[in-house]
């Protein structure tokens, strides 16, 4: 197993709960403790409780009061999951039905009936379009009611040229957001998956409206989401939905070549190597030793696993985080501006956000003289 | 140089917190090793601020002081400001598993900002139970539900009834579990608001009041302190038996009103933290108090005589036999 860093070591009883429920059967009132605030922190509870409570040796092997909170937390996520169910009716009401609409993550998860959706907590709904279909997409919400959030000209332009996605949209009172993408990846950023192969390969769901990505493109985005559009900080659910995601739809020994010689079509194969590393150490995701994938240098391997346990893992809250995971933290968000802009844009981002701090302490020291 | 600190006796434990020397329990409180039983939660809480710990031993005196049990609910924390404001202008901050989840409040109304993030807490996290905006009492393990909008006057008929006997649940929360039927205690002090504080006062010899709390948030404070009988019962769940529907009307006379069946569901499942939430869960668990109970609407202006009334009606209520 991978050094967990400083984490508490209820990481370890959460790990292995994720990876074989079967654990509640060794754990202790003191370790549930823990392991449920560390479960809540990392959005996981949902996770956890569905994979527990169907199992009625396992149930009935948890005491009471931990129960309690497995069964909130599943009220919540079907909650959750029903907003979301209306949300995708209220958009396929909303959206012509010539135009091709593909759900990405959560949704499509839920809609795959994919048991990785089970507990799993939806935050809001991820749609993805070709870029020639993004002007009538949008035009299409907008005339059904869904608006654009107050952002300033600056962030509206971010969004427009240099992401991959629309400000988030919603429907004033409706619970969540829907964010429009044309791609999976930043436009700006320095992996950039192939669109036109993503788009090739869709797939239709029987009695659906929606589409999905091809199932090896559903694995490689969640990849690409987490190691290179993420700044690393407490993603551990990323990392369970990449598990979730593998155990569903690779199987074969021709599954994992297919899955490799994709990475490669993808040029993602370093954030895929690093996803099975994880997956493997951590979670006990069956992956094959012998994958031709290239190994990164030793070195960068030593960096990484210094910096993803201490940014990625949950922890204990009652003690300020110390310095190995603030010196993490800064190093996994550097790394995401890195990877997410050229050095020129890089530069200018900076340069207006220090700029907007800057005129916002000013405004603020006025006001408070 | 001598210890004069009072040293926690070995084995006659005192049972109370209102009988532990301040010292202590605010060294409990430093080290977290206190949690607070509340019958349907256990809370977890850390604090270093003076002004909370002696405001929480008046409010909190019935409650026992029970080693940090391994399990607890919600790990929070009542602290003070941060930074040069802290000197300037006193602030009391409440934590909940490191996360500050509403602006602080000022120092001296700690106690206030502890028992709403706790509420919060609760009615965010406890979605394990249909979490009715209810009044719960119970006579024995019968229990009434009284539900009535903001201002109605519940928090001060509850706090009335505990003091003539009836046991109380929660004078915010109806705990209802939707596998068991029972309502569970979830026992806190009572928030008396404006009025209601020296109604009360006056109302009975042992009502226990904490400080009042002027201009907070929701006006004038103060919190009535629940009786020991009602805390030594909080582990024990309750059968729901009656629904009541009060409300306060200066110079009223006592009037009530048997409710239909239909009136009394939408009241009490409107009147939820999380009714929507649970979905049908909380639908089959409404429905089932209200097939079982009678519910009535009940105005009046004269405390005893309402509390004589539902003695009564609880009393007649035949809701165990129908429950069984």
């Amino acid at each position: 197993m991978i050094a967990l860093g400083p984490a508490d070591p209820c990481v370890h009883t959460l790990l292995a709960l994720l990876a074989d429920p079967h654990h509640v059967l060794s754990i202790g009132l003191p370790e549930w403790d823990k392991t449920i605030r560390l479960a809540r922190q990392a959005r996981l509870l949902g996770v956890l409780a569905q994979r527990i409570q169907p199992h009625d040796e396992l149930r009935s092997a948890v005491p009471e009061c931990v129960l309690g909170h497995l069964r909130s937390a599943t009220v919540y996520s079907a909650h959750r999951g029903h907003l979301l169910r209306m949300e995708l009716t209220a958009l396929a009401k909303a959206l012509p039905p010539e135009l091709p609409v593909v759900v990405l993550k959560g949704a499509a998860y839920m809609l795959q009936k994919l048991d990785l959706a089970r507990g799993r907590l939806p935050s809001d709904v991820d749609l993805m379009v070709a870029h020639s279909d993004l002007d009538p997409a949008e035009a299409a919400l907008r005339n059904a009611g869904w608006e654009f959030e107050e952002i300033d000209a600056y962030t509206e332009r971010y969004y427009r040229q240099w992401s991959h996605e629309l400000p988030p949209l919603r429907v004033p009172g409706h619970p969540l957001e829907v964010d429009l993408h044309h791609t999976i990846t930043p436009v700006t950023g320095r992996l950039k998956p192939d669109t036109t192969l993503l788009f090739a390969d869709l797939q239709a769901l029987p009695g659906e409206r929606f589409l999905v990505l091809h199932p090896l493109d559903q694995i490689l985005h969640a990849v690409v989401h987490l190691f290179q559009d993420s700044d690393l900080q407490a993603h551990l659910r990323d990392l369970v939905d990449i598990d979730g995601l593998l155990r569903a739809h690779v199987h074969s020994h021709d599954d994992w070549q297919a899955l490799a010689a994709r990475a490669v079509q993808h040029r993602v194969e370093r954030p895929l190597w690093y996803a099975l590393r994880y997956c493997r150490a951590w979670l006990t995701t069956p992956v094959p030793e012998d994958l031709p994938l290239a190994t990164p240098p030793a070195a960068v391997i030593r960096l990484f696993d210094w910096v993803f346990p201490r940014c990625t893992l949950p922890r204990i809250p009652d003690q300020p985080a110390g310095i190995s995971r603030r010196t993490a933290a800064r190093l996994g968000s550097l790394r995401h501006q890195w990877l997410r802009l050229p050095p020129g844009l890089l530069v200018r981002q900076i340069a207006h956000k220090s700029m907007r701090a800057w005129r916002a302490r000013i405004t603020l020291r006025q006001q408070s003289e | 140089m001598t210890s004069q600190q009072p040293q926690e006796p070995q084995h006659t434990q005192p049972t109370r917190i209102r009988d532990l020397p301040l010292t202590l329990l605010e060294k409990r409180f430093s080290t977290a090793s206190l949690a607070l039983d509340y019958g349907a939660a256990i809370v977890r809480v850390r604090s270093r601020l003076g002004v909370f710990v002696r405001d929480f031993q008046q409010v909190y005196g019935a409650f026992a002081v029970a080693d940090a049990p391994p399990f607890a609910d919600f790990h929070t924390e009542v602290c003070g400001g941060q930074g040069l404001r802290s000197f300037l202008r006193p602030q009391s901050r409440f934590l909940i598993d490191g996360i500050q989840p509403f602006d602080p409040f000022p120092k001296a109304q700690a106690l206030p900002h502890f028992e709403w993030g706790v509420n919060w807490c609760f009615a965010q996290r406890f979605n394990q139970h249909v979490l009715l905006h209810a009044g719960a009492l119970a006579l024995g393990d019968r229990a009434v539900i009284m539900a009535a909008p903001p201002g109605a006057g519940k928090s001060t008929l509850t706090a009335a009834m505990m003091l003539r006997g009836f046991r109380m649940l929660s004078d915010e929360f109806g705990v209802l579990c939707p596998r068991t039927g029972k309502l569970w205690p979830m026992l806190k002090p009572v928030a008396l608001k404006n009025r209601a504080v020296d109604v009360i006062r006056d109302f009975a010899d042992n009502a226990i009041l904490g400080p009042l709390y002027k201009g907070t948030r929701k006006g004038d404070v103060a919190h009535l302190a629940p009786l020991a009988a009602s805390v030594d019962a909080r582990q024990r769940p309750a059968r729901p038996c009656l629904l009541l529907f009060p409300s306060f009307r200066d110079g009223a006379t006592l009037n009530i009103r048997r409710l239909p069946g239909e009136e009394a569901f939408a009241r009490v499942a409107f009147n939820s933290f999380n009714y929507a939430l649970l979905g049908q869960i909380s639908f089959a668990a409404v429905a089932e108090v209200v097939a079982a109970c009678p519910a009535f609407a009940l105005e009046y202006s004269r405390l005893d005589e309402a509390i004589e009334a539902i003695r009564t009606m609880i009393a007649e209520s035949t809701s165990d036999a129908v429950a069984a």
